[in-house]
């Protein structure tokens, strides 16, 4: 046994976030440890890895007791954690950011080159490929994963810490992280994988460990469970599929007409894009994160304008206008990031839930505002989406991610726009708090609303959507109806590839 | 006459008497903004340095000991500074600005405490740092004019700018200060005491602040005027951002800045009012700012209008 944490107990303010958690870690595993967000796995493992202190419980390493107070601590016992928003410095080349903290010097020079010479090393032995002297900002996603792996298998980690680390991923960088995951255990390496994605677990781990309220509920060998029970465990009850009636499309709440759009570098970003959205459909984008998703948002939202061609939302021309013009013109917008977009972390539950909507009559007279009518709706948006507060005055980083988002989703719902964009709506998010997202935009669709959807999940889009678009290098030219969708012909478009 | 090769020689000296604080000033400035420090106090860095300096040179008349005094007066406020804004998390803007009001409200009372006086002290036993004279250039009139009358400090500051490029970008330990520069939460998840960094940091930057405030009080003059540094602190940080916070980018940056008050010192000589020609760094430092950013954009708007014609002509 290389790692065994024994009867953990971490209290907070108001909640008890780990209760008598204990698990136990063989030389060469993957120990999956699964559970809705605020389940307490990512408390168990920042206390792993030396970032918080537990009230009671010990860690053994190796059999020895070990006391970790901050993370160098944990990295001298042969602990590394790979990040879920990854730590790395943009503008440095890879390995700047490999080798830091264990540089090769020649006096009190660096030396670049043997840096650069341990780096590949490094890359061939674990079968990492990256480009030492790229600048990590150039790094696609998935290799700037990579670098975090070489990083800390530079620091001669043995037990590596995965904290949710497909959510920032395309579907074939996920495929590559799996493998790369079961190559470095074949070597010996013991890995603990954070998720919530059942699917990942039950192709990579072990063994799994579910966590619920913060205490595990079940430990399964793979061979031994299913994706089923593993949910059942993880959110006590059985899941249920939507209900999707057909609809009559009616007005069109979204026309974009040659939208086209170049960056700073001279890079195109949008060509040519012709999309519409009717109210009472589901409209989805389908395609590999990075293809121009996010600057057809900003443009369409107002957030970025900076573009050429043509955006009406319902009927009003709203092209290169800001965003208070378009959201009056009948917009919601369900913000990609929900913390740098979609909220402000600092200000209370209450004053994010009235953003956007602080000078209307309903919550301000005369520049004051109507805290009644404001504490009225907060509590009932609360009580109707079933977010977890403690209290209205909370603030909204002390919510876990999937509540946050929860309370974004219903703000934007709320407003009763005709139309609404929705990105991500459910990324990073559990599979109970996912569920109730993805009824709450069915029940809008349904009401006559119309929703432009975009997911790096494939398997979201197909879900809800009526009508899909596939964009590949900010390009869209294929559309299809939802039904009978062959989802493997839509990955190929998703590529590049053509149809003949 | 204007326009004779001595008068250019003359304005090329004036030029470089005048860069040399201001460069020693904009690489505090730019050592801070690369370790992720906003510091604002290099103006009452200088100033206290310009202060003690000539204390000491009073009553020791020793220039080694007055330079010593002035610098470690420089990084006592520095590291106040550092003291507040690092460890007790005090907001930066709020700390510079009163540890620049208290400096320039001290030393005024300090100097009517201990000589005396108002407004300007000077006295003839003061001894000014001494000028470097380079035998093979003096037999050239126009080169010997250029540089005429510089001291130690003043070549120092080149050389210091260059000391400062190698320190962060070839050693350990400027790569790990660049490094908490662009992302310090990184730098601590990987157990770097990010704080002692900077802290070090800001208290080196006092060093330089501190050889800025001495030639201000004895390079080319030997005296202390009450706001001695006028306001060079904040052109530092201007320079600082012109230069990208690169050393060698600052000491251009550095350049023109010490041209425009050669410029406008020289004019006070011409028929022009001394409120307008006093005012032409100032006004210098926001046309240059304006110029960088305006630049900036057109240079992106070009190569938008580049893609979007390469677009038209392949279609």
């Amino acid at each position: 046994m290389i790692l065994e944490m024994k009867n953990i107990v971490k209290v907070y303010d108001r909640v008890v976030a780990n209760k008598n958690v204990s698990i136990t870690l063989e030389k060469g595993e993957i120990l999956a440890i699964v559970g809705e967000n605020g389940a307490g796995k990512s408390t168990l493992m920042k206390i792993l890895y030396g970032l918080e202190r537990p009230n009671s419980g010990e860690i053994y390493i190796n059999g020895k007791k070990q006391v970790f107070r901050n993370p160098s601590d944990a990295m001298k016992q042969g602990i590394g954690m790979v990040q879920q928003h990854f730590m790395l410095f943009d503008t440095m080349t890879v390995t700047e950011n490999i080798i830091y903290n264990n540089e090769i010097s020649k006096g009190v020079f660096l030396d670049i080159d043997a840096n650069r010479k341990k780096v590949r090393e490094l890359s061939k032995r674990y079968m990492l490929e990256v480009d030492p002297d790229k600048l990590v900002k150039d790094c696609p996603v998935g290799v700037q994963q990579r670098i975090e792996i070489l990083k800390i298998l530079h620091q001669n980690a043995d037990i590596l810490i995965f904290d949710e680390p497909s959510s920032v991923l395309t579907p074939i960088e996920v495929d590559e992280l799996l493998k790369t995951m079961k190559r470095l255990s074949n070597m010996g390496k013991s890995i603990i994988l954070i998720t919530h994605k059942l699917g990942e677990v039950m192709e990579v781990a072990d063994r799994i460990v579910v966590m619920r309220d913060g205490e595990v509920v079940a430990e399964k060998r793979r061979e031994e469970t299913s994706i089923e029970e593993l949910s059942y465990f993880m959110i006590g009850r059985q899941t249920t599929s939507p209900v999707i009636k057909d609809l009559e499309p009616c007005k069109e709440v979204l026309s974009v007409k040659n939208l086209s759009k170049v960056d700073e570098s001279g890079k195109k970003l949008l060509g040519n894009i012709n999309i519409s959205v009717r109210g009472g459909e589901i409209v989805g984008i389908a395609g590999v994160s990075g293809n121009g998703q996010s600057e057809l948002i900003k443009c369409i939202t107002g957030l970025d304008t900076d573009y050429t061609g043509k955006i009406e939302v319902c009927g009003i021309n709203v092209t290169n206008k800001g965003v208070g013009f378009i959201r009056k013109a009948g917009l919601a917008h369900i913000p990609e990031d929900r913390y740098y977009w979609g909220s402000a972390k600092e200000a209370t539950i209450a004053e994010n839930v009235l953003m956007g909507d602080e000078n209307t009559e309903r919550f301000s007279k005369k520049g004051l505002l109507n805290f009644r009518e404001i504490r009225k709706h907060v509590y009932r948006i609360v009580e109707n989406y079933g977010v977890k507060v403690s209290f209205l005055a909370q603030k909204m980083k002390e919510l876990s991610g999937g509540n946050a988002q929860k309370l974004i989703v219903a703000r934007e719902i709320e407003k009763k726009t005709p139309f609404l964009v929705a990105c991500e709506p459910t990324r990073g998010i559990d599979v109970g708090a996912m569920e109730f997202i993805h009824e709450k935009l069915i029940e809008k669709r349904n009401n006559g609303g119309g929703i432009l959807l975009i997911s790096s999940e494939l398997s979201e889009i197909l879900k809800l959507s009526d009508r899909i678009y596939v964009i590949y290098e900010g390009r869209i030219e294929h559309e299809f109806t939802n039904k009978n969708l062959d989802s493997r012909k839509l990955g190929f478009l998703m590529l590049g590839g053509k149809t003949a | 006459m204007l326009f004779s090769i001595d008068y250019i020689a003359t304005i090329i000296n004036s030029t470089i008497r005048m860069m040399s604080p201001l460069l020693y000033a904009s690489l505090a400035a730019a050592i801070c903004a690369k370790a992720d420090i906003f510091n604002l106090s290099m103006e009452g860095a200088m100033l206290v340095s310009a202060f003690f300096s000539i204390v000491v040179n009073y009553f020791t008349k020793s220039v080694v000991l007055s330079i010593l005094a002035g610098v470690m007066a420089s990084v006592l406020v520095s590291a106040c500074v550092g003291f507040f804004v690092l460890k007790l998390k005090a907001s930066p803007v709020v700390v510079g600005l009163a540890i620049n009001n208290t400096v320039a409200g001290a030393t005024t009372y300090l100097l009517y405490i201990i000589f005396n006086t108002r407004g300007v002290f000077t006295h003839p036993s003061l001894v000014g740092i001494p000028k470097i004279r380079l035998p093979f250039i003096e037999k050239t009139a126009v080169l010997s004019t250029i540089f005429s009358g510089l001291t130690l400090l003043d070549y120092m500051s080149f050389v210091i700018a260059i000391l400062v490029y190698l320190f962060f970008y070839k050693t350990v330990i400027g790569y790990r200060i660049r490094a908490i520069g662009i992302n310090s939460e990184a730098a601590r998840s990987l157990g770097t005491p990010v704080e002692k960094y900077q802290f070090l940091t800001i208290s080196f930057s006092g060093i330089l602040c501190g050889f800025a405030g001495c030639l201000l009080s004895m390079g080319s003059v030997r005296l202390f005027i009450e706001n001695i540094t006028a306001g060079r602190g904040y052109i530092a940080m201007a320079a600082n951002h012109l230069g990208k916070s690169h050393p060698i980018g600052v000491l251009f940056a550095s350049l023109f800045f010490g041209c425009c008050q050669a410029l406008g010192n020289f004019l006070q000589n011409t028929s022009l009012k001394t409120q307008i020609t006093s005012s032409i760094p100032y006004v210098a430092t926001i046309l240059a700012l304006i110029v960088f950013t305006v630049q900036k954009r057109y240079a992106k708007q070009k190569k938008m209008l580049e893609v979007f014609n390469k677009d038209a002509a392949s279609s």
